[in-house]
């Protein structure tokens, strides 16, 4: 329809610029309107007396605007546009031949079907009249076809759009690529398409044209979209993980989401759906060290159009290392009893304490030996850095010197490793913290000095965050867990501890009789490492209140000390973000290498040993990264599926500096099952960025007049006339016509 | 009516209050062995304080009759032992000691307790149950003051019922309990006040002293018994010229010992 009133199609409006090629200026055009308004303006006052004003105004306007039309095809407008000369230029058709192709969603014809029956039926003959067309199956990447191969059902694991594009822009640097059409689902499993390979392509100036084949929206569907859940987790450890799901059609039904190693249930939660989104948090225990192989799954609800996406799995890496934590108490105190008791009590967690019993002695537990500690609170950062976790009891800030308080502050920030400040007599604002540089690390802003330790019982509660959070799970099930907090005895005493900084949590608070809430328990990232705070050293009230088989104080402080060490890095950490490769083989790997003081270094030589299934063994060299001191990377390829497990190592003069070592799984004829509606959105946003068009499969038989407009490969400009359109005709006879109504309606001849 | 409800709150509001707090220093006038002047601060909320049990002498009362055996030395003793804890310790404690009565379930708020002639307790049954759980939730007994054979076996008697499956042993010298402020590997008997007219360090045929205890499942110490020894008369009599100063320092320093032990362990 727009081509039949606009003659040329639309791409021509849009990209085209705009001229009089007729012999008058265009100010002359503008005056000669002027002067025609003018004489017929002057005509209708002259008749003023026989119709109204607003009649002869309406009258006025339509004749002039008759003319000025006139005017202004005499001035002969054009259109200026680049156009692709025939027969010289490449078009450049992508087939998606990935196995997300095979759906069957249009009509009764499979999308790839659909797509082979738009090309053979004249779309690519239409193309060859005007260009030179190469074929192309894209999967992985693009690799070029001839007509017999197009056509070979899909057998591709991935759909990688972007990375096929790119090869497209490669070639484009020899060969004349006028414009590129691309028949795909837009099911892209690679995570989208970068604003670099945009960037690319828009400087290459080949406008992408998409068709889109698929059904935009299942019917019934549930799809988990997410599984997110940490790399590395210590043995024995509760790990939080986050299972984002998708749905269609399922709105007001109960589903299911389990997450399983192998045969056995970790967790288990059901919900409602509601949302289209919806983003399940589950908490498990990471049981013996080893490798993890994670799967979230949703269980398949009936009637459900695709199941095959209602799995996705993960790998964690349950780590057997013993971290150590430093406790330093300035005073005997209950809750020093029972944290030395709960860490006793787990096998995977060091608690090396030292506690002034006596204003000159110090009484030091669980330490390797007579000279660890022997001169007091460490004093070099090499000493302190040898722990993964640090606690402040009720200590005075001025029983550390200005060195060890920055020592304590660079313990997260640079060690990165977890700080917990307990409240107590000495503690906190009363131990005069507000006024070091160990301030700046606090999740809190503490309160000027004055009385903020209370020696009064109180209940205490979950905030909001502390819902979800692991370091708070005293009971498996969420609701029951939130119950528990409140139901616990009363603890024995609190702190004044101020309100949370910006980007802190807040996760418990204490309700003191006769006062408002005040935080119990706040914790913040810092630096690489992070910090807390517990407002109270009366949580002892919580064992000595229950029964003797209730083990929730001991099962609080050994989340809190897992809370401090499970992330703490050591001298060499092995990192990569994709632990799960999805029918891919290129793990990208990336190893920060520190000195004994946490410096980077890096003058390292890094190498990682990789071992893989079926007796796969290799080894890598990684190089510095340019611009982050102490990092090394480098590019591996997983020859094929199953799990692996890589060794890094660290060595400075055949030194080793450290070693980590990370378990990665590569998983195939997986990616496809997953986001398998039309990806409509990106095929759109794709062909607007770089100039191009979507199409659906029925408006794609005309794209050939569309696509010569193009200002890639070998172009000519054109002119095209406007004073033809058939629009102008018909607005002329329009205009003309309405004057002659209104005159007949109100008797004016 | 509208009088009543406020009467009413107010009195829910001071029950809650009270409730919210550590129990509260009580006199205990008519029971006291030795009485003495309250001291300033005796109401001081404070993480540690001296607490005394109170339990019955039911069948053996003998020459403490009705009042039980519970209160001897009470209070001068305790009194005069929290000084030295204060003065020699940062444990932060108030000045007068905190009775717990076993007829209450005031005890889970206090994990180190003292009982004093317990050649003379007898623990009903519920007691005896609630003494076990005390234990297995953390709380540590100190038992002083009895002496020879027939204070044994009155002592075991509820002791045994108490933990019918875990034994008595004699605490070995380099156990942390003998270490962990002093160094008390070397002990001497402390007698009790007869020997400055007696000059005996035994009583009864008590004529041996042991320090004993019963450990958990992990080695920690729940029950220390200091038998044919008297370190309440040690701490009582410490401003007593005539009672020898080397039997009240190591029963200061004993009494400290298992006090910081019973607070890391």
């Amino acid at each position: 329809m727009f081509e039949f009133l606009f003659k040329y199609p639309l791409s021509v409006y849009q990209r085209g610029h705009y001229l009089l090629a007729g012999p008058w200026p265009w100010w002359l055009l503008v005056l000669l309107i002027a002067i025609a308004a003018a004489g017929l303006f002057w005509n209708a006052r002259r008749h003023s007396n026989l119709i109204p004003r607003t009649r002869a105004a309406a009258i006025w306007g339509l004749q002039t605007a008759l003319v000025a039309l006139l005017l202004l095809l005499l001035a002969r407008p054009a259109i200026s546009v680049a156009t692709l000369r025939p027969q010289q230029n490449i078009v450049a058709v992508l087939l998606d031949s990935s196995r997300s192709m095979t759906i069957a969603d249009e009509g009764s014809r499979s999308r790839f079907d659909a797509a082979s029956r738009l090309l053979k039926d004249g779309l690519i003959d239409s193309l060859g009249r005007k260009f030179q067309v190469r074929l192309y199956r894209l999967g992985a990447d693009a690799h070029r076809v001839d007509t017999a191969h197009l056509y070979v059902p899909p057998d591709s694991g991935v759909t990688r759009i972007a990375r096929s594009l790119e090869d497209i822009a490669a070639e484009s640097a020899a060969l004349p690529f006028g414009a590129v059409v691309l028949l795909s689902d837009g099911a892209e499993n690679s995570g989208g398409i970068d604003f670099e390979t945009i960037q690319r392509l828009r400087q290459t100036r080949i406008p992408v044209n998409t068709v889109g084949f698929g059904k935009e929206k299942l019917s019934r569907d549930i799809e988990v979209e997410d599984f997110s859940v940490p790399q590395r987790a210590l043995a024995g450890s509760r790990i939080e993980a986050r299972v984002a799901l998708r749905q269609t059609g399922l709105s007001g039904e109960t589903a299911r989401v389990t997450i399983r190693d192998g045969d056995r249930v970790l967790a288990a939660q059901s919900i409602t759906l509601n949302a289209e989104a919806a983003a399940v948090p589950l908490i498990f225990n990471a049981g013996n060290a080893g490798a993890l192989n994670l799967l979230a799954r949703v269980d398949p609800l009936p009637g459900e159009e695709n199941t095959a996406n209602n799995a996705l799995a993960r790998v964690v890496n349950v780590s057997a290392r013993k971290p150590r934590i430093l406790y330093v108490e300035g005073e005997p105190r209950w809750e020093y009893k029972f944290i030395r008791r709960a860490s006793d009590d787990d096998p995977q967690i060091e608690l090396v304490s030292m506690l002034r019993t006596t204003p000159n002695k110090i009484y030091r537990q669980g330490v390797r030996d007579q000279s660890e500690l022997e001169q007091g609170f460490p004093t070099k950062p090499e000493e302190l850095f040898g722990y993964d976790g640090l606690i402040i009891g009720s200590v005075e800030a001025s029983w550390f010197t200005p060195a060890q308080q920055d020592m304590i502050r660079e313990f997260a920030g640079r060690r990165g490793g977890g700080v917990l400040f307990l409240g107590g007599r000495f503690g906190l604002s009363e131990g005069g913290y507000a006024a070091t540089s160990i301030a700046e690390m606090l999740p809190v802003h503490l309160p000027a000095a004055g009385t903020t330790f209370q020696r009064v019982y109180s209940n205490t509660e979950l905030a909001p965050a502390g819902m979800d959070s692991a370091l708070c799970r005293l009971d498996d099930d969420p609701q029951k867990n939130a119950e528990r907090w409140k139901k616990m005895p009363e603890i024995a005493n609190w702190q004044l501890v101020g309100d949370p900084k910006p980007g802190a949590a807040l996760l418990a608070e204490i309700i003191p009789p006769g006062h408002r809430k005040t935080p119990l328990l706040v914790t913040e990232p810092f630096g690489r490492g992070r910090t807390a705070v517990l407002a109270t050293g009366g949580m002892w009230r919580w064992q000595m209140r229950s029964d003797h088989t209730d083990k929730t104080l001991p099962n609080f402080w050994r989340q809190m000390l897992r809370f401090l060490v499970n992330d703490t890095p050591g001298t060499v950490v092995a990192a990569t973000p994709r632990q799960v490769l999805q029918d891919e083989d290129r793990l990208p790997l990336r190893v920060e290498v520190r000195d004994k003081n946490y410096q980077p270094l890096g003058s390292a030589v890094v190498q990682a040993h990789f071992v893989g299934p079926d007796g796969l063994s290799d080894t890598l060299r990684l190089q510095p990264a340019g611009g982050e001191a102490g990092v090394y990377t480098a590019d591996w390829s997983a020859p094929r599926a199953g799990a692996y497990l890589a060794e890094v190592t660290a060595t400075v003069n055949n030194a080793e500096v450290g070693r980590d070592v990370l378990t990665f799984r590569r998983n195939d004829g997986v990616a496809e099952n997953f986001r398998t509606t039309q990806n409509r959105d990106l095929l759109e946003r794709l062909s607007k960025q770089t100039g191009g068009h979507y199409y659906t499969p029925r408006e794609a038989r005309h794209m050939t007049d569309e696509i010569s407009y193009s200002e890639a490969g070998i172009t000519s400009r054109e002119m095209l006339d406007l004073w033809d359109l058939p629009i102008v005709l018909l607005l002329a006879l329009a205009l003309r016509a309405s004057e002659w109504l209104l005159r007949r309606k109100w008797g004016v001849v | 009516m509208r009088m009543r409800f406020a009467l009413l709150a107010i009195a829910l509001t001071f029950s809650i209050t009270a409730v919210a707090f550590q129990a509260q220093f009580k006199q205990y006038p008519g029971e006291e062995d030795n009485p003495t002047a309250v001291p300033s601060g005796a109401f001081e909320r404070t993480e540690w304080t001296f607490a005394r049990l109170k339990y019955p002498s039911g069948r053996y009362a003998e020459y403490a009759q009705e009042r039980g055996t519970w209160p001897t030395d009470f209070p001068k003793a305790d009194r005069q032992f929290l000084q030295g804890v204060r003065r020699l310790t940062r444990i932060h404690t108030r000045s007068t000691e905190q009775v717990i009565d076993l007829e209450t379930d005031e005890i889970f708020n206090w994990p180190w307790v003292y009982a004093v002639e317990v050649g003379h307790w007898d623990l009903t049954d519920a007691q005896v149950k609630m003494m076990r759980e005390y234990f297995e939730r953390g709380g540590f007994l100190m038992v002083d003051d009895f002496h020879g054979t027939y204070e044994w076996q009155v002592f075991v008697a509820s002791m045994s019922r108490i933990f019918p499956d875990r034994p008595i042993v004699e605490i070995a010298d380099q156990d942390p309990i003998f270490h962990v402020l002093y160094d008390l590997g070397k002990r001497v008997q402390v007698p009790g006040l007869q020997y400055v007219y007696s000059g005996r360090l035994f009583e009864k045929d008590g004529i041996v002293p042991h320090w004993r205890g019963i450990y958990d499942d992990r080695g920690r110490l729940m029950v220390t018994m200091c038998f044919n020894q008297d370190d309440g008369d040690a701490w009582e009599h410490a401003d007593n010229p005539q009672y020898p100063e080397q039997f009240t320092s190591q029963a200061y320093r004993l009494g400290i010992n298992y006090i910081i032990y019973s607070m890391t362990h």
